[in-house]
């Protein structure tokens, strides 16, 4: 199938690909269908594309390229939920937030985006880490 | 909306399995305890209403172009 996306153009997607948020995103509560969109084979960024809103796109990186001592515990109910397990372990993303440069991106560490990339399912979750900022800088000391 | 008014060590009930004690009061602040099941989220009001804020920002298309600076930038 074909899918539409304003930042991306036009996308030929498997139904498959398709990724089921229940929830929706906290902000966008009736968004429950995307596709993420690897930026490039071996890039820490990715894309979120809604499947039914070509305006609605997130760009997504991989926490564990950036900050090695990112970590959470999985509350049984969201793991159970996303259908998650140690056999079965979810894939993390941090939704980012680019508002000038590039190199002044922040990342939101207190909610990550959780995929389980076997059932297809997908949920952002709140955590209770009071250390992890909602807007924290990707490239600390602007980048490289 | 329904508006109750409490004392300290009052509680109310909402549905079967949610309980809502007001622990204490000090000047300003008020503490709150909440008996519900594990499937209910709770969050501090402002901290849910931070992550809506946050993704309703990050969802506004940005010029990404310069995004391809980092093309060469790989997973460890």
């Amino acid at each position: 199938m074909k899918l539409q996306s304003t930042r991306l153009g036009e996308l030929e997607i498997d139904e498959e690909q398709i990724i089921d948020f229940p929830r929706g995103i906290p902000g966008f509560p009736d968004e429950k269908a995307f596709v993420h969109i690897p930026y490039g084979e071996e890039s820490p960024f990715s894309f979120l594309q809604s499947a039914n809103e070509p305006n609605l796109t997130f760009l997504l990186v991989d926490p564990f390229a950036f900050f090695t001592d990112y970590e959470f515990e999985l509350d049984d109910e969201a793991a159970s939920e996303l259908g998650v397990s140690s056999e079965n372990p979810p894939q993390v993303f941090l939704i980012a937030n680019v508002k000038g440069e590039i190199v002044d991106m922040t990342v939101n560490l207190l909610a990550p985006v959780i995929l389980n990339p076997v059932n297809h399912r997908g949920r952002q979750i709140i955590l209770e880490k009071k250390d992890y900022s909602i807007r924290h800088k990707l490239f600390s000391q602007g980048g490289e | 909306m329904l508006a109750l008014t409490r004392k300290v060590g009052e509680r109310i009930v909402i549905g079967d399995d949610i309980v809502v004690t007001v622990a204490g009061v000090k000047g300003d602040n008020i503490r709150i305890t909440v008996d519900a099941p594990k499937e209910i989220k709770i969050y501090r009001g402002e901290i849910y209403d931070a992550i809506v804020a946050e993704n309703l920002q990050a969802a506004v298309s940005n010029d990404l172009s310069g995004l391809n600076l980092l093309k060469g930038l790989n997973k460890k």
